[in-house]
C-alpha cells in the first residue's frame, strides 16, 4: 500500500533522513523504532506533507503521494495520529471525532464509524461531551487514535503513542492498538520508542538511527536482535 | 565583506552633512527648504526608532509618545514660562527620557504583539489627555526683539542647519552604539534573547538603555518639529501618523543601521510632501497613502529595508570573487601554553555543581522530579534518557530560565536557585543551544565576542578572549573573519561552542551539540570537547547520539519521566536493567530475561 | 435619599447605555477575535474595515439611495447587514493578494519576527484604507440618518436611544447566529479546530490556508456590520478606524485572545467601561479609561477571561 524509496529529508540544515526505504503491505502493522533523533517523526511529517523531501519517492496505492497537496492526503485515506496527541483542547470529545471524520465528508456517512469507535474506546463514550483539554493524558491519547479512526482510513499512522504517558497507561494504549489491529483489519504504521511493545505487535519492523535504516525484518527476526539494543544504548 | 572602519563612517557622515548644507544653500524656494528641514527631522525620528526597535527587535508602534512629549515640553516651557527653546528642547529630552523609564518598566515585561499594542496605546492616551487639558492648538509666540535667542530665524536655512546638527549628533551616537558592546548586545538580544541571557548579557538593562536613548532622540526631534511648524496640536504630535512615520521611515530605508532612516526619509518625505502640495486638495490624505503603500511594498519585497537589499546584492557579488581578506595573523600561541592559561587548579574530583532534590512541575506534570546529582569538577558528565525525560528542562532550571520549585543548586559554593541567567553565566557557567542563531551578516569573531563581554569590561580584552576561544575550537585562522551566514553546520556548532567558552567558564552545559552531524564532523567536535575538558572545563552534556557519548563521557546520569533512575560509568549504566527498560520498555526486559515467550 | 437618587439614575443610565453600546462593540470584537483566533494575525486595519462598513451602509441607504425604497426604518438596518458581504469580498481579495504573503500556516507557529511582519503589513493597509477613504469619501462627518436616531424609549428613569437599541438587538442576534454557526455547522467547527490547533487541523485534511482566507473575510465582514449598525447612532469620518483599534483590541484581550466567543463578552465589557467611566471622568477621557483597562489587563491577566494560559505573551 505504501512504498517509500530512497527518501532524503533535510530539516533545519541537518540531514534528518538519508536514503530511507520502507514498505507497508495492506493489512500489516509495520513498526519503525529507533532512539530519539533518529528521524522517526520526520518520516511521518514527510508522509503527511508537513515536510518536503529533498529526493526520493513515496507511492501510496500506486499514486505518487508527493504530487498530492498535504491537505488532500487525508482524503486519500491516510490518518495521522500526531506525536503528543494534539487534540483540540477547547472542543468536546464528540467534536474532536467529527473533525477526524472531516476527510470522509465526501465519501461515506460519518455515523457508520461511531459505533465501532465507541466499542474500541468505551471510556470516550462516557466523556463524549467533555472538553478534550480536561481529559487525562491516556484518555487524550485514546481520543487522538479514535479521531484517526473516525475518518475510516486505509492507513493509520501512529506517532509515538506512548510518549509522556505513565507505564500502566502505555500498556492500556497498546492493548487498544492491538485490539484495533485484530478487529479492524487496518494497515498500521507505528513509530515508537518503546521497542518491545512496537516489535511485539508488528509484522515487519524497521530500526532507524540518525536518519538511516540500520535494520529491518520480520517480527521474529527483530524481536531479540541485540543490534536493536545497541542502536539505543550503544553497548 | 568587512564593515568599513570608524574613520570611513565619519567621512561618510561628513560628506552627507556637506551635501545637505550645499543643497540647502543652493535651494532658494522656501518651501523646498522646509522640505529639507522636514527630511532631516524625520530622519532623526527614524534614527531614534532604530535605536530601540531596529537594534533590539522590540518593535515600537508608539514612538509618538516621546516625540510628542518632547514637543509639548518645549512648547509649554516656551508659551507659559517664556523659556527659550534652546533650553526647552534639552528639557524635552529629559522629559522623554523619564517617560521612557516610566513606560519601559512595566512594558518590557511583555513580548511580541502585546508589547506592540501597548506601545500603541500610550501616545493615543496622551493625545486624548492633552486635548482634554485644553491644548487643542497652541501657537508659538513670535519674538521680534531677540529672535535668535528663541531659536527663531527669518532665514529657513538656519533651521536646516539646526536639524542637520541634531541628525548628525544622533547619527554619531548610533554609529558608536552599533560598534560598541551596547550595540552588539542589542543585536544578540534581537537574534535570540534567551541565548544572549545565557551568555551573560543583562537583557533588561540594555533594552532599557536603548529605550532611554531612543526616547531622548525622539523628544529632541519633536521639539525641533514644533519650532518649525510653529503650531502644535495633539494630532500632529501624538497622532498615529507620527508613530507610523517613525516606524516606516527606518523600515523602508534599512532597519538596524543608522543610514537606513536617512535613506528612508530622503525618499519618502519629499515624495509625500510634494504629492500633498500638488494633489492635496483633490487627494487629501495622499501622504498617508504614500506611507502605507511604502510599507506594504517593503514588507513584500525587501523586509529589511532598501539599504540591506542593495548591500546584499552588491556585497555578495564582491564576496564571491574576493580573495581571502588579509588579516594580521595573531602570533600563534603554542597549544601547550594556551592550555596552561585555562587550567583551573585541579579540584581533585570534588563536586563543582550540586543539585539537591531539585523539582520543577508544569501544572500537574513533574518535568524534573526530586533530582539529586553531583557533577564533579573536571569531568564530562552525560545526561541521557528517553524522549521527554526532562533533560532540557533540567538544563533550563540550572541555567536560570526556569525556577526550581524545590531543592537547591550550588555551584562552587554559591546558591543558584533564584538567580537570573546572565548572573549565572557571570558565575562561570556557560551554555550552548541546540538551534544556533548566529548574526548572519557578521563575522565569526563578532559573533563570538558577544559571549566575551561578561568576562571583561574592556572591549580590547573581549576581542582577545574571543580570539583565544576560537583557537580552542580550531577556528582562529581565516575562518574567524568569515561571514557567519556562510558556515556549515559543524562550523556553526564550533562557533557556538567558542561563544560559550569566551568568558572562560568553569562549567559548560552543552545541549545536543552533536545532533545530526556526519561521522567525521562528530569525531572532530568530540576531540575538541575532550581537549576543552582536559584544559580544565567541567562539561555537562545532553546527547542522544549514544555512540559518541560512550566515548566522551566519564559519567552518565539517566533521567526518565523527570526522575534520576541511574548513574555511573557509561559502560555499566547502559547494561543496567533499569536503564534498558526505560529506553526499550518493560516488555523488552522481560523478553530478554525469558526468551521463550 | 433624595441625594442618592440622581447618582443612582446616572449610574443606571450609564449602565444601560453601556450595555447598548457594548453589544455593538462586542460584535466588532468578535470579528477581530475570529481573525486572531484562527489566523493568529494582529490586524491593525480592523478599525478601517469597520469604517468601510459604515460608509458602505451610508452609501447604500443615503448616498446612492439604493435602499431608499425600503423606507427610513428598514433601510439602515438592511444597509448595515449588506455591508457585511460587501466588505467580506473585499477582505477576501485583500487576503488573497496581500495578507497571505506574510501570514499562513507557517506563521502561526513562528516566532516574534513573523508577527511583526503581519503587524507592519496591516499597519500599511490601515494607512492606505483610512487615507484612501479620506480621498474617496471626503472628511465631512456623516451618519446614517434614521428617525430612530433621535428617539428614545423610556424605561423607568432610564432613556434608551432607539437607534442604539435596535443596533444592540441586531448585534446580539448576529452574535447568537455566529455562536450557532461556530458550534453547530461544519465550517464553524473546522474554524474552531484551526484556531485551537492548526497543526492537528492540517492533519485532518483541513485546507488551513483557504480557511484563513475565509476567516479573514468573515472577521472583517462582521466588524463591518457592527460598523454599519453604529453608523445610525454616531457620526463618522474616514479616520474613525484608529479610534477603535485599541477599543477592539482591549475587548479581544479582555475576552481572551484565542477565544472567539470570549471576544463578544470582552467587547461588551469595554462598552460598559467606556460609558461608566463618564460617571467619574470627563467625557473626552472615556477612551483613555479604555486604554488604562487595556494596559491593566495586559499586565495583570494577559489571558483575559476565557483565553488559555498557554497563549504566548
Amino acid at each position: 500500500m505504501l512504498k517509500i524509496r530512497s527518501l532524503d529529508v533535510a530539516y533545519g540544515g541537518l540531514k534528518a533522513l538519508s536514503d530511507v526505504s520502507l514498505d507497508v503491505e495492506e493489512g500489516q502493522l509495520v513498526a519503525v523504532v529507533g532512539p530519539n533523533g533518529a528521524g522517526k517523526t520526520t518520516l511521518f511529517k514527510t508522509i503527511s506533507g508537513v515536510v518536503t523531501p529533498v529526493s526520493g519517492e513515496i507511492v501510496y496505492k500506486g499514486k505518487n503521494l508527493l504530487a498530492v497537496a498535504p491537505y488532500e492526503r487525508a482524503k486519500l485515506g491516510i490518518a495521522h495520529v500526531p506525536e503528543g496527541r494534539q487534540v483540540f483542547a477547547s472542543m468536546t470529545v464528540m467534536e474532536n471525532l467529527e473533525m477526524g471524520a472531516y476527510a470522509r465528508r465526501d465519501r461515506q456517512r460519518r455515523s457508520d464509524v461511531l459505533p465501532s469507535i465507541i466499542e474500541t474506546f468505551p471510556i470516550l463514550a462516557e466523556r463524549r461531551h467533555q472538553l478534550a483539554g480536561t481529559l487525562s493524558g491516556g484518555e487524550q491519547q485514546m481520543l487522538a487514535i479514535a479521531r484517526g479512526l473516525a475518518s475510516a482510513p486505509d492507513l493509520l499512522m501512529l506517532d509515538e503513542p506512548s510518549m509522556g504517558l505513565a507505564p500502566t497507561i502505555v500498556d492500556t494504549v497498546f492493548d487498544r492498538i492491538e485490539y484495533i489491529r485484530r478487529t479492524h483489519g487496518l494497515t498500521i504504521l507505528l513509530v515508537e520508542q518503546r521497542v518491545a511493545e512496537a516489535l511485539e505487535l508488528c509484522d515487519r519492523g524497521y530500526v532507524l538511527e540518525t536518519g538511516r535504516t540500520i535494520l529491518s525484518g520480520s517480527h521474529d527476526v527483530l524481536m531479540s536482535n541485540t543490534e536493536v539494543q545497541r542502536a539505543y544504548l550503544g553497548s | 565583506m568587512r564593515r568599513s572602519g570608524l574613520g570611513g563612517q565619519y567621512l561618510a557622515i561628513a560628506a552627507f552633512a556637506a551635501v545637505c548644507l550645499l543643497v540647502g544653500w543652493l535651494v532658494h524656494n522656501s518651501y523646498y527648504q522646509l522640505i529639507i528641514t522636514l527630511v532631516l527631522i524625520w530622519a532623526t525620528a527614524g534614527v531614534s526608532w532604530n535605536m530601540l526597535s531596529g537594534y533590539s527587535g522590540m518593535i515600537s508602534f508608539g514612538h509618538a509618545a516621546f516625540f510628542g512629549l518632547g514637543g509639548y515640553a518645549m512648547t509649554i516651557a516656551f508659551v507659559q514660562f517664556d523659556i527659550t527653546p534652546w533650553i526647552g528642547i534639552p528639557l524635552g529630552v529629559l522629559v522623554g527620557m523619564v517617560a521612557a523609564i516610566v513606560i519601559g518598566l512595566p512594558t518590557f515585561r511583555l513580548r511580541g504583539h502585546y508589547f506592540a499594542l501597548s506601545m500603541l496605546a500610550y501616545p493615543l492616551a496622551m493625545l486624548y489627555v492633552f486635548e482634554w487639558l485644553g491644548y487643542q492648538e497652541v501657537s508659538l509666540p513670535m519674538k521680534r526683539e531677540a529672535p535668535a535667542l528663541y531659536a527663531q530665524f527669518s532665514d529657513p536655512r538656519a533651521y536646516i542647519a539646526l536639524a542637520l546638527l541634531l541628525l548628525v549628533v544622533c547619527m554619531i551616537v548610533s554609529l558608536h552604539v552599533e560598534r560598541s558592546r551596547f550595540g552588539m548586545s542589542l543585536t544578540a538580544i534581537k537574534q535570540n534573547e534567551p541565548a544572549a541571557s545565557a551568555a551573560g548579557i543583562d537583557a533588561w538593562r540594555w533594552k532599557m538603555l536603548a529605550l532611554i536613548v531612543s526616547a531622548g532622540m525622539a523628544a529632541a526631534a519633536g521639539g525641533l518639529y514644533a519650532i518649525v511648524l510653529l503650531v502644535v496640536t495633539p494630532q500632529t504630535m501624538f497622532g498615529a501618523l507620527v508613530s507610523a512615520q517613525a516606524l516606516i521611515i527606518p523600515m523602508f530605508g534599512g532597519i538596524g543601521v543608522f543610514w537606513g532612516p536617512v535613506i528612508g526619509a530622503a525618499i519618502l518625505v519629499p515624495l509625500a510632501e510634494t504629492l500633498n502640495a500638488q494633489l492635496g486638495n483633490i487627494l487629501p490624505g495622499i501622504q498617508g497613502v504614500v506611507y502605507g503603500l511604502a510599507i506594504i511594498f517593503i514588507t513584500l519585497l525587501a523586509p529589511e529595508g532598501i539599504y540591506w537589499s542593495v548591500r546584499d546584492r552588491f556585497g555578495s557579488r564582491r564576496a564571491a570573487g574576493a580573495s581571502k581578506p588579509s588579516i594580521a595573523r595573531a602570533a600563534a600561541i603554542p597549544a601547550a601554553a594556551a592550555a596552561q592559561q585555562f587550567k583551573h587548579p585541579a579540584a581533585g574530583g570534588e563536586a563543582l555543581l550540586s543539585l539537591n532534590s531539585v523539582s520543577r512541575a508544569f501544572g500537574g506534570l513533574r518535568a524534573v522530579d526530586d533530582v539529586t546529582v553531583a557533577i564533579k569538577a573536571g569531568t564530562i558528565h552525560g545526561i541521557i534518557g528517553p524522549n521527554g525525560a526532562g533533560k532540557t528542562t533540567l538544563f533550563n532550571v540550572i541555567n536560570g530560565f526556569l525556577r526550581a520549585d524545590t531543592g537547591s543548586i550550588t555551584f562552587a559554593g554559591s546558591e543558584l536557585v533564584g538567580r537570573k541567567p546572565h548572573e549565572i553565566c557571570r558565575h562561570g557557567i556557560g551554555r550552548t543551544f541546540q538551534v544556533v542563531r548566529a548574526f548572519p551578516r557578521m563575522t565569526v569573531l563578532e559573533n563570538v565576542i558577544v559571549g566575551a563581554y561578561v568576562g571583561t569590561a574592556s572591549n580590547v580584552e573581549a576581542e582577545r578572549l574571543a580570539m583565544s576561544a576560537l583557537e580552542r575550537v580550531g577556528m582562529a585562522n581565516e575562518q574567524a573573519h568569515a561571514i557567519a551566514g556562510t558556515l556549515t553546520t559543524k562550523q556553526l556548532r564550533l562557533m557556538e561552542l567558542a561563544r560559550a567558552l569566551a568568558p572562560r567558564p568553569r562549567l559548560l552545559l552543552l545541549d545536543e551539540t552533536l545532533a545530526g552531524l556526519s561521522h567525521d564532523a562528530l569525531e572532530d567536535i568530540v576531540a575538541i570537547i575532550r581537549q576543552v575538558n582536559r584544559d580544565g572545563v567541567t562539561i555537562v552534556i545532553i546527547e542522544h547520539t549514544m555512540q559518541a557519548m560512550m566515548k566522551l563521557a566519564d559519567h552518565f546520569s539517566v533521567l526518565d519521566h523527570g526522575k534520576l533512575i541511574a548513574g555511573g560509568p557509561p559502560a555499566s549504566v547502559v547494561k543496567d536493567a533499569v536503564v534498558i527498560e526505560a529506553y526499550l520498555g518493560r516488555k523488552w526486559m522481560q523478553r530478554a530475561k525469558d526468551p521463550v515467550a | 435619599m433624595e441625594a442618592l437618587k440622581w447618582p443612582i439614575i446616572d449610574f443606571l443610565q450609564a449602565l444601560s447605555t453601556g450595555l447598548l453600546v457594548g453589544g455593538t462593540y462586542g460584535l466588532m470584537c468578535v470579528g477581530l477575535g475570529i481573525i486572531f483566533g484562527v489566523m493568529r494575525v494582529v490586524n491593525f486595519a480592523q478599525g478601517d474595515f469597520m469604517m468601510l462598513g459604515m460608509y458602505v451602509a451610508y452609501y447604500l441607504v443615503t448616498g446612492f439611495g439604493v435602499l431608499a425604497f425600503l423606507g427610513p426604518y428598514a433601510g439602515p438596518v438592511v444597509g448595515a447587514i449588506l455591508a457585511g458581504p460587501i466588505v467580506f469580498v473585499f477582505g477576501w481579495l485583500l487576503h488573497r493578494f496581500l495578507i497571505s504573503r506574510v501570514t499562513g500556516a507557517r506563521v502561526v507557529s513562528a516566532d516574534a519576527e513573523g508577527h511583526y511582519m503581519q503587524l507592519i503589513m496591516t499597519l500599511g493597509v490601515a494607512l492606505v484604507l483610512s487615507n484612501g477613504g479620506l480621498i474617496l469619501f471626503g472628511s465631512l462627518p456623516l451618519s446614517v440618518q434614521t428617525p430612530l436616531s433621535r428617539e428614545s424609549w423610556e424605561i423607568g428613569p432610564v432613556f434608551l436611544n432607539q437607534a442604539r437599541t435596535v443596533a444592540f438587538v441586531l448585534a446580539a442576534a448576529f452574535a447568537v447566529g455566529l455562536y450557532l454557526f461556530l458550534t453547530r455547522s461544519d465550517l464553524g467547527k473546522t474554524m474552531r479546530a484551526a484556531a485551537d490547533n492548526p497543526i492537528a487541523a492540517a492533519y485532518m485534511g483541513i485546507n488551513v490556508d483557504r480557511l484563513h482566507r475565509f476567516a479573514f473575510g468573515l472577521g472583517v465582514g462582521i466588524t463591518a456590520i457592527a460598523g454599519g449598525l453604529i453608523a445610525s447612532s454616531q457620526s463618522f469620518q474616514p479616520y474613525i478606524g484608529f479610534d477603535f483599534v485599541i477599543v477592539m483590541y482591549a475587548g479581544v484581550v479582555l475576552g481572551g485572545m484565542g477565544s472567539i466567543l470570549g471576544a463578544f463578552w470582552g467587547g461588551l465589557t469595554i462598552g460598559l467601561v467606556q460609558q461608566m467611566s463618564t460617571l467619574i471622568l470627563p467625557y473626552q477621557l472615556q477612551n483613555t479609561a479604555i486604554f488604562v483597562v487595556f494596559l491593566l489587563i495586559i499586565f495583570l491577566r494577559p489571558q483575559g477571561m476565557f483565553g488559555r494560559v498557554a497563549e504566548r505573551t
